[in-house]
Formats: C-alpha cells, structure tokens, sequence
C-alpha cells in the first residue's frame, strides 16, 4: 500500500497535533481520542516503510502509557517513582507531537515542501527558512556521528568527569562545521537562482487525494472533540 | 583571439575580502572568449576562487569586500546584476560534495535551479531528462543524497547545473573529493560540455585529468595572473619546470594509474592473484625482511548487524579460504612494518573507511586483533594504542586552545611534555592559540600532537591530501616520514598518487573490503 499525503495535511497533522498535546485528558474517553491520535502518524510510518522509528515510538509510548495507568498513581512516592512520573508525563503528554513532526519530517521532499508553503501563500523568506532546517537535520546527524567517533578516539565520555565541559566539547565542533556547510550551502543554492523575484515553480503537482482529506476530516474531529469537551461542557 | 567573441570580461579589477588578506586580487584584467576552456592554477589563496566568485556573482553579492573596476558576463555588468538573474548563465560546480545541495533527495536537486527561475514543469521535466541521459546517472535516480558517495554526488551536482543550460561553467576544485574512477567520469562531464560549446574555466590544483582539454592555462600568484599558456604550450612543459611553479605534475599521476588500471580504467585486482591465496595473503614483504612487525588480525566487518558473533567468526574461518560474502571487511591477517608509512587505496565505498575505523576500535563489533611490541590488543584496547586523524579535522579539535587540546589527551597533566611534543611538530608558536584560528594543515598538526599525547602506536590518516595544492601536500608528506622514522606506524588512506609516490614505503590495496596487493 502507498499513501503519499500532501504536505499541506501533514502540516495540519503537527498543528492539531500541538495544539491537543497541550491540553490534559480528563477522561477515559479524551484518553482514547488522545492514543488513537497518536497511533496514526505511527500507522503512517509503518505504512512508509520506516519500520525502525515507528517500533521504537510504539514501544517508548507503549511503555510510559502503561506505567502511568498501571504502575503509578497519586499516592506513589519515593524518588525513583518521581523521576518516573516525570519521565512518563512527559513522554505520554508531549510525544504524540515528536511523533508526527518526525513523521513529516522524514517523509518530505524539499521541493514538495516548498510548493506547498507556496500554494498557502507563505512568504518566500519564511519557506526557504523553514526549507533550510528541514535539509539541516540529516547533516547535523551525520556531522554529530563524526564528532563522537571523534571523542571516542581521544577517550573522553560523559563518564569521566565534568558533565557541562562534555557538552562544550561536542558543541564548539558541531557549531563550526554547521555554519561552514551552511555558508557553503546558501552560496551554492544562490547561484542556482533561490531568492529571486521570479515566481518558483514546481514539478511536483500537489493534490488533495482521498486520504488527505480523510486524515484532514479526522484530525479536525479529535481537535473538535478536545475543545468541545474542554470548554463548553 | 582578439577578434573572436569574449563573453566575460574582468577589467582592471581589484579585490580585497572583508577582515582577511587572503585570496586578493590586484589590478587583474582578463578576458575569455565563447566557448574556450580555461585552467585556473596555482597555490591555495593565490586568487583562483576569487576569480570564479567575480564571475558568478558571488562577489559582491554574496561575499563582501573592496571591489574596484568592472566585470561583464554575457552582457550583465555584474555589480549591477541580481544573483538570481545569473543562474541561468553561469552555473558553477564546487568543491565540497557534502555542502553544495539544498534537497535532500536527488530529483530534487537537478530540478531545484529551473524551478527557482520558474520555467514550465513541463519544460523541467525535459530539462532533467536530458540531464539523466547525457550523464548516465538513471541508477541515482530517486535516492536519498545522504546514501551517495562524493563521486556520485559530484555527478548530481554537474547534472543540476546542466539543467540550468548556463552558457558558462565554473569549476572550483571540483576533484579534491574524488577517486580516481569519479575523477574519470567528471573529466567526461566536462568534454560533453565543452563539445556543446560551452565556455568552461576550472580551478584545480590536480592537472593531470584536465590537461588534454583545456585551450589556455592561467597561473595565478599573489592575486595576479603571473603566466599564461597555451594548451599545448603547456602540455609540453617539463617536470621542472613545473616543480618550479610550485604546481602538482602534469603527468606523473597518469603513470601512477596506469598501474592500477586495466583499459576499461577500471582500478583491477587482476595483477595479484598470488595475494588473495592464503597464507601469503597480506605478507607484504617476506616476512624475514622486516623488523619490527604490526600484525593485524581477523578484521572481518559488516554494518549489517546480522552478522555479528557467530557470522563473522565463521567468516574467519573461512576467510582462509578466501570465502566471505556479504561482509564489508575480510582481511583474516596482515603483517604490516612497523615505524613506516603505509598507504591504503582502493575506490571510494570499497572498504578503505571501514578498514580503518576497525583498525582504531571505532567498529566494537568489529573482532580484529592488533599485534604491537609483542602485545595484543582487541576491542576497546584498540583505540589507546592508535588515532585516526580524520579527513575533516574540524571534528576532532575541541577545546579552546592548543596547549589545552594536547593536555586533554594526557592522563595527567604534564607541560614539559607537551611542550616537547608541540615544538617536534612545530607548533609551539601557537601554543595559547584557538586551534579553530589555525590553517588547515596546522588544525592537522595540533590533531597528531594530541594523538601523540595520548600515546598512539599507529597513526591513521584518512585522505590528509584532498584539496591540498602542491606545497602542502608535500609537507604532509614530508610530516609522514618523519613520524614513522620517530617510530610510529603509519596508515594512510589515499586516492593521490602523487603522496603515495613520495612518502608511502608500502600500499596495501582494499577492493570489495577485501585485500588484494
């Protein structure tokens, strides 16, 4: 099966997404509304063939989902429990929205990206912003990779002492070469003719198929269902 | 000349970047007609990017500076020129492979320049058609840029700026990252462009390749066109002469090649059947004549994780026999000399990498035994006795000066040390300098010194040469020898010729992860 969604409902996807991690279930039935949500972008990722991150979301959410209900309750204490509560709180509230901006993410195209910022009408500065952090997170995972093999080679790990001088150490790198590559980048998208003032067109047609509009319709009921239940009743 | 049409014209043109004294030009005037070939050469910062800036806009659009006198391509006078309304005019290849795209998917590079001056979807889809069957890459076709090797990705870059159909092509450096398989396929790229007519000029510190298709030869120093040449003038230059400029043999590469080339210039593994038989498999030399002994030991790898434990110790087995597929890396044993600089060659994606990042302990998995002073060392042990200097050593100079990137190798701090070992590599004037504030071959240096600090055995260097003009590719080599002579052994994985000439006491060569001379 291949559903190739249109960036603009995966863009509404992150937006519901967002706005409903930020509002609490009360209710068993808000829960399941909640956990259905969730379970789409994973069902997506499947369905793209990503099977390593849509398991690893489906255990890491499994995981926190039924330690909260089963395992921890108000009257748990102890400090092991906290940091379990913690951890599970914000995995369970926050996740649903990692989920499906990793899913967006990983699954979109530059140049669908930017026709589709283009048919909403978003100015072309923003687009190509927005264009630009999307290409930056496989390189920034790639240069990350070196940095560390880097570290391991000179013998230093989080284990051996300061915690903050660690950090510095695989920052000041990782800054350096992502604003050369950045430098590097811009220089060489500009002289193929980004930021002009001639209207960027664009191989890719996009369409609202069958299940865009679907997903739409469906999102925009659990959005519904949360503010309904929230605050009118 | 004079009479025919000149399509860029640099008059009287000075440079100056903002905050450096780098890459200047002084009073440069010059002119290239339609449809000639033009070689840029000379050392790095001599001005030859400069050059190829000024004419695709990059200056002063882009890059900021001190700019006198005027430049005219194709009629725009480019002070004046939006950059956007060049991109159909000049295109220009650069040197970094990894740095130079703005997709993340190949098809969406090669469209990326038509679409941003919005040209017909239908008439893109043309225009990336001919781009894919002029250069033969249909099998990249729907790929993640990320997944490609340099030599490929250079490819899709030449194809994105073919779809642009600029008049006028630029490149800077454009084989610094290649092997020499890709450099054979960039050298194609721009014959085809140059029987399409098209004005081409290249900055590149590697002659060989491009010698028999240039029609002029520009040298460049100080900012200044110091010499020019014909083609053929040029091509009949003796070696001395060359030497003398200071610029890498025109020649002396292809020799080298030939070596390892069949006529298909594929890089063959047919020369040495004898190597791949056991037993004899990896004893460069008879092992009588060589003192001391590194022996490296069951370095069988594959990423695919499947094939941990059981898969690879069997593979060790039959490694003997020579029988191991599916696997990255097989090479069940090899003696190597110790305190001499060995080179490692191959293609790109064939092993060299993963060979050493074995070597150094990078790969756990990986079961390889390292054999020094009578010691062995496995798994994690492997990365105390060896450092891997990297290709971009950007990544391994963490701290906030050079004294401190030194100590942070030590066990315990000890100044008198480190001193010692800086001024051996002759850093010692930098000591309390920012190693980010260092040249590029400096930033290497400071990475050995700190290697030493940690009490290496053997040294890895991942293509210290790429990108390096003739000067410095010699210091490199001459900085190789003398490590080994102080005793450390030396793995250096190459794809220039001209190093391994010069530094290089024996080559081991990796094909398919396997050894095979």
């Amino acid at each position: 099966m291949h559903v190739a969604l249109d960036p603009r409902t995966k863009l509404y996807m992150i937006l519901v997404v967002s706005m409903v991690v930020l509002m609490t279930a009360t209710t068993p039935f808000l829960w399941g509304v909640r956990i259905f949500m969730t379970l789409v972008p994973i069902t997506l990722l499947f369905i793209e063939k990503k099977y390593a991150s849509a398991i690893r979301f489906l255990i890491f959410y499994g995981v926190a989902l039924v330690l909260t209900f089963f395992f921890l309750s108000e009257e748990s204490s102890g400090i092991i429990t906290a940091i379990l509560i913690g951890y599970c709180g914000i995995v369970v509230q926050f996740m649903p929205s990692m989920i499906t901006a990793w899913y967006c993410v990983r699954t979109t195209k530059i140049d669908e990206f930017m026709s589709a910022m283009q048919k909403l009408h978003i100015p072309n500065g923003i687009a190509i912003s927005l264009a630009v952090v999307m290409r930056f997170f496989p390189t920034i995972k790639e240069e990350y990779g070196s940095i560390r093999d880097a570290m391991k080679m000179r013998g230093i790990t989080f284990g051996s002492g300061n915690v903050l001088k660690m950090v510095e150490y695989r920052m000041i790198p990782l800054l350096f070469s992502c604003v050369n590559i950045g430098d590097e980048l811009s220089a060489a998208a500009i002289t193929r003719g980004l930021d002009g003032n001639v209207k960027r067109t664009s191989v890719v047609e996009l369409k609202l198929h069958a299940a865009d509009i679907l997903l739409m319709l469906v999102f925009t009921a659990v959005l519904g269902v949360f503010v309904y239940c929230k605050y009118f009743r | 000349m004079e009479n025919q049409e000149s399509i860029i014209k640099i008059d009287h043109v000075s440079f100056k970047y903002k905050g450096s004294t780098e890459g200047l030009l002084s009073d440069v005037s010059l002119s290239f007609t339609k449809g000639e070939t033009v070689l840029l050469c000379g050392a790095s910062g001599c001005g030859k990017t400069t050059i190829l800036r000024l004419i695709n806009g990059l200056i002063p659009h882009y890059y900021s500076g001190d700019l006198t006198g005027n430049v005219i391509v194709a009629e725009n006078n480019i002070r004046e020129t939006e950059l956007y309304k060049l991109a159909g005019v000049v295109g220009t290849v650069f040197q970094n492979p990894r740095s130079q795209f703005f997709s993340v998917d190949t098809d969406g590079e090669i469209v990326f320049g038509p679409e941003n001056i919005g040209l017909s979807p239908k008439e893109i889809v043309k225009r990336k058609n001919l781009a894919v069957s002029e250069m033969k890459i249909e099998k990249l076709l729907n790929r993640s840029l990320f997944e490609l090797s340099g030599g490929e990705k250079q490819k899709i870059a030449c194809a994105s700026v073919s779809a642009l159909l600029p008049g006028i092509i630029l490149l800077d450096e454009p084989s610094s990252n290649l092997d020499w398989n890709a450099i054979s396929d960039l050298r194609d790229s721009i014959r085809r462009w140059k029987e399409e007519g098209k004005t081409i000029i290249i900055s590149e510190h590697r002659l060989w390749y491009v010698k028999d298709l240039i029609d002029r030869v520009l040298y460049l120093s100080d900012g200044a066109v110091k010499k020019e040449w014909r083609g053929e003038e040029f091509r009949t230059l003796s070696e001395s002469e060359v030497a003398e400029l200071k610029l890498r043999p025109i020649s002396l590469e292809e020799k080298y090649i030939d070596a390892f080339t069949d006529e298909k210039g594929q890089i063959t593994s047919k020369q040495m059947p004898a190597r791949e038989k056991p037993k004899r498999n990896g004893n460069l030399t008879q092992a009588s004549d060589i003192g001391e002994k590194v022996i490296l030991s069951e370095f069988c790898f594959s990423y695919d994780k499947k094939h941990s434990g059981r898969r690879l110790r069997k593979c060790i087995q039959n490694g003997i026999t020579g029988e191991c597929d599916g696997l990255q890396l097989c090479i069940p044993n090899l003696i190597l000399p110790a305190g001499k600089v060995v080179g490692v060659i191959g293609r790109n994606g064939t092993g060299k990498s993963t060979f050493l990042r074995c070597v150094c302990g990078l790969e756990k998995r990986c079961p390889g035994k390292i054999e020094v002073d009578g010691k062995q060392y496995a798994g994690k042990e492997r990365l105390k006795i060896t450092y891997m200097v990297m290709q971009d050593v950007n990544h391994q100079l963490f701290t906030d000066s050079v004294k401190a990137e030194v100590m942070l190798s030590m066990e315990e701090d000890d100044e008198k040390r480190c001193d010692e070992i800086l001024d051996r590599l002759g850093l010692l004037p930098f000591k309390d300098k920012h190693p980010m504030a260092l040249s590029g071959g400096q930033k290497q240096r400071v990475a050995i010194a700190s290697a030493m600090a940690a009490g290496a055995k053997i040294l890895l260097f991942d293509e210290p040469t790429s990108g390096l003009d003739y000067a410095h590719m010699k210091q490199v080599g001459d900085m190789l020898k003398k490590l080994a002579k102080s005793g450390s052994t030396i793995l250096v994985s190459t794809h220039d010729p001209e190093l391994l000439a010069l530094c290089c006491d024996e080559v081991i060569h990796i094909e398919s992860g396997k050894l095979v001379g």
